[in-house]
């Protein structure tokens, strides 16, 4: 009968105040994400520095052509911004799960079968017309993308299966069977690699500034990410959601709909993972292809935990990692750097970003031990 | 009212101000490691044996016999059959736990802590899990070790079970030392009345109910709790428009239960409910709301109100949320209206209403959820320790909120371990007695009254 999320929310959102203007509000968020995301940034740019003496780099040069090749031109902005969206759509989806406590880790299996189809649709759209070739294929990613968390939710919220352990099983699940079916159905003929045709052109979404490689996909990924914050504050379902989140008990002996909220945040992560891999295929590799996702789910779910939900710490967050994935692959070029270093650097960030979540908790904790000694 | 005492004493908790003393010195036990190394030992209502070892297995963890990581269970073997004989019990050591008895358990988590050295044995409410029979092979066992020169620290409500093995009584009623009493200077009666107390607080000027229709009828209603025992046991009773139902009951005898039962947490294995003649059967909580029944849930905190979240989202989040707005999306104006009048209903102090719930005071949080629950108006009001953790004033604010509610047609049903406040807000008392109605009584009945019931002085005679 009772329906308990086993799961806190990660993290607890803070509130804001919802009468502030707009401006304000924006300012307080910026300045919220400056405190929680920047200790660790700064740890792990410190940690990185280390790294980078210990292998005979100079850690402020690198730093310094680090940033030139992330936001030094228009051009490189460009490569940055288009780094920047698969990223900003895996942690919309993941921020929209943690809202409600749901802890999935199945964006990454919902944007590689949202992508896949997005190919195997798009090549087909030689004789459909212009926008219906762009927005059938994205229709069946986020079909995909949502069927993909479908077992897990129901699993979640009829029998309270661990969301945790389902998702990342149909992760593997899903993986293997997108590179069985590209082998064995969507092999297109001669390529070396395993990968599906490409995209007929009508079907691929329009670069936003040619011939830079930031397409329209950016775009869809603003609009969803001002629709994630909108829903959450104003609808229904989104107050449902933050209740869940933040007081599972609470939500039960208040009759909300607990079922309903853990199942929607689930297959809603899979439909945006969709989404972000399909506008992944059609905006920027207009093909599917083993290794399609660098793990964009799971730093997806970084920032999501650094920005605690907040939407415009979401972008900023996003920009930041999309950043290092655009200046790292290109700053090799100029200095004698391994790009397992940028790793290092992408991990330190995530590592101290859980850390500094911890910290609440860990001062607490240390009072109540203060408390104790004194008394 | 005795459930704290254990943890401070082992150091789950820590005390406020005071000390314990052992063997003449004050000592600070700042944690359970602690207090272990000062030999005391703790039996919890919840057992701590690992039901995938063995009885042997579950004896020795953590202080195994032999030497560089090898177990010699020989050894360990005659140890544990040296301890059951000892104190006279037979237990078969190479049983998995799972498969042994609740009892069986509970004597090899005291055997464990004697295993372990304690000197001091802390039960808490060891035979609340306990047939009678098995409850008098314990008290034996618990005999036993003193004779062996341990003391036993035996908490409990059951009268005749700490007359029949204790040689010294302490009575501690809501967080007080009572009184300390020798073996055999008192009689079941004469306990009985330190424990409820038998002063007369002059009934403060209130006003009673006038019952109309029966609104909530609950028959032969039974439920287990989260261990899977049974708690309540064909509980029946009716609930009348413009009426408080009191509900009294020594703590851990089904008041949590019922009360999670009424509003749908809990589910019932026998019996039912309806609501003005409809039955309440195969419906959660947000059918429950929605026929018109509202909840105050003792826990507060968890239950009551969502503290990280703002006042405004206190106030709104019931299945009624979705009035307020209209295909799904709350209307900030009608939301902020309905804010106002849930807070200014219960006359909450506060600042702003997306202030978070957690920056008011206890008083303040229970108004909160009175206003809330009571402003739909309710067909029938649960109310579980409505006044737990709130200040004198606050409290009068809060009976009168209920008495409001009670004046505009609500049945209340009234949970409360206050038995001053159920005899003056309710105009029937019901008393609960190891899951079972032991009897109703007229809202200003004495202390005495109702703590007899409670205490299982029912015509059946006493408890066991």
């Amino acid at each position: 009968m009772t329906t308990a999320p086993t799961h806190e929310a990660p993290v607890a959102p803070e509130p804001t105040d919802s009468q502030a203007p707009f401006a304000r509000r924006v300012g307080v968020a910026i300045s919220r994400v400056a405190r929680h995301a920047g200790v660790p940034i700064v740890i792990a740019l410190v940690v990185g520095a280390i790294v980078l003496l210990l292998t005979g780099n100079d850690p402020l040069e690198v730093y310094g052509r680090l940033a030139t090749e992330a936001f030094g031109t228009p051009s490189r902005i460009n490569a940055t911004l288009a780094a920047t969206t698969p990223i900003l759509f895996t942690a919309i989806a993941a921020a929209f799960a943690y809202r409600a406590g749901v802890f999935t880790v199945g964006v990454e299996g919902s944007f590689v079968l949202g992508g896949l189809t997005a190919s195997v649709i798009g090549s087909q759209m030689g004789d459909v017309p212009p926008v219906v070739s762009i927005l059938l294929p994205l229709l069946g990613a986020t079909v995909a993308g949502g069927l993909v968390a479908v077992v897990p939710a129901i699993l979640r919220s009829l029998w309270q299966v661990d969301e945790v352990v389902t998702t990342l099983m149909f992760n593997f699940i899903v993986t293997g069977l997108a590179g069985w079916s590209v082998q064995s159905f969507f092999l297109a003929q001669g390529q070396a690699n395993s990968s599906t045709d490409y995209v007929t052109e009508n079907a691929e979404l329009p670069a936003l500034a040619p011939p830079g490689q930031t397409s329209w996909g950016l775009i869809i990924a603003l609009v969803l990410l001002a629709g994630y914050a909108i829903w959450m504050r104003y609808s229904t379902l989104g107050f449902e959601f933050r209740a869940v989140g933040s007081a599972p008990r609470f939500s039960v002996a208040q009759g909300l709909r607990v079922r309903t909220v853990l199942a929607t945040a689930l297959v809603g992560a899979g439909v945006i993972g969709g989404i972000g891999g399909g506008s992944h295929a059609l905006g920027l590799v207009h093909r599917y292809s083993e290794g399609f996702s660098a793990n964009f789910g799971f730093t997806g779910i970084a920032i999501a935990l650094l920005a605690r939900f907040n939407p415009i710490g979401i972008l900023i967050g996003a920009i930041l990692f999309g950043a290092l994935n655009a200046a790292g692959a290109t700053v090799q070029l100029f200095i004698n750097l391994p790009v397992q270093i940028i790793d290092v650097l992408q991990g330190t960030v995530m590592i101290f970003a859980v850390a500094v979540f911890a910290l609440p908790k860990f001062r607490k904790l240390r009072a109540g031990r203060a408390e104790r000694k004194r008394s | 009212m005795q459930a704290r005492a254990p943890s401070c004493a082992s150091s789950t908790g820590s005390p406020d101000t005071g000390s314990v003393v052992i063997d003449d010195q004050e000592v600070v036990l700042a944690s359970p490691r602690a207090a272990i190394d000062r030999r005391i030992g703790l039996v919890q209502q919840e057992l701590a044996v690992i039901p995938d070892l063995t009885l042997l297995e579950n004896l020795v963890l953590g202080q195994e016999p032999g030497a560089l990581g090898r177990i010699d269970w020989k050894a360990a073997l005659v140890r544990a059959k040296e301890l059951s004989a000892s104190v006279g019990v037979d237990i078969d050591w190479k049983a998995d736990a799972a498969r042994t008895s609740i009892a069986i358990q509970q004597q090899v988590e005291i055997l464990r802590l004697v295993y372990r050295g304690a000197d001091v044995l802390i039960l808490d409410e060891p035979t609340a899990v306990l047939a009678p029979a098995q409850a008098d092979e314990l008290l034996r066992l618990l005999s036993s070790l003193r004779d062996a020169g341990r003391t036993v620290i035996f908490i409990s409500h059951k009268l005749d079970e700490v007359l029949s093995v204790a040689d010294r009584i302490t009575v501690l009623r809501s967080g007080r030392t009572i009184t300390e009493i020798e073996r055999g200077a008192i009689d079941r009666a004469g306990l009985a009345a330190y424990i409820v107390g038998d002063s007369e607080v002059a009934a403060r000027p209130t006003t009673r109910g006038t019952a109309g229709e029966v609104v909530l009828v609950a028959d032969g209603v039974s439920a287990k709790d989260d261990r899977g025992l049974s708690r309540l046991d064909g509980v029946g009773f009716e609930a009348r428009a413009g009426e408080i139902l009191g509900i009294a009951a020594v703590a851990g005898n089904g008041q949590e239960e019922l009360a999670e039962v009424l509003i749908g947490i809990r589910g019932t294995t026998a019996g039912t409910l309806s609501l003005d003649g409809t039955s309440l059967a195969r419906t959660g909580v947000r059918a429950r709301r929605r026929l018109g029944l509202g909840y105050v849930s003792a826990d507060r905190k968890h239950e009551g109100l969502a503290l990280g979240l703002s006042l405004a989202d206190n106030s709104i989040a019931t299945p009624a949320l979705s009035d307020l707005g209209r295909a799904g999306w709350l209307r900030p104006g009608t939301v902020a209206g309905h804010v106002k009048s849930v807070l200014g209903r219960a006359a909450v102090r506060f600042g702003s209403s997306s202030d978070p719930a957690s920056s008011l005071s206890g008083g303040n949080q229970q108004r909160v959820v009175l206003g809330r629950e009571t402003i739909g108006k309710p067909r029938v009001l649960i109310a579980s320790q409505p006044t737990r953790g709130v200040d004198v004033k606050g409290i009068g604010y809060i009976h009168e909120l209920l008495r409001q509610a009670r004046d505009e047609g609500a049945a209340i049903v009234l949970f409360s371990e206050e038995l001053d406040e159920l005899r003056e807000l309710s105009d029937r008392i019901l008393v609960l007695h190891r899951g079972r109605v032991a009897g109703v009584l007229p809202g200003g009945s004495s202390r005495t009254e109702i703590g007899a019931l409670m205490l299982g002085d029912t015509a059946e005679g006493h408890d066991r």
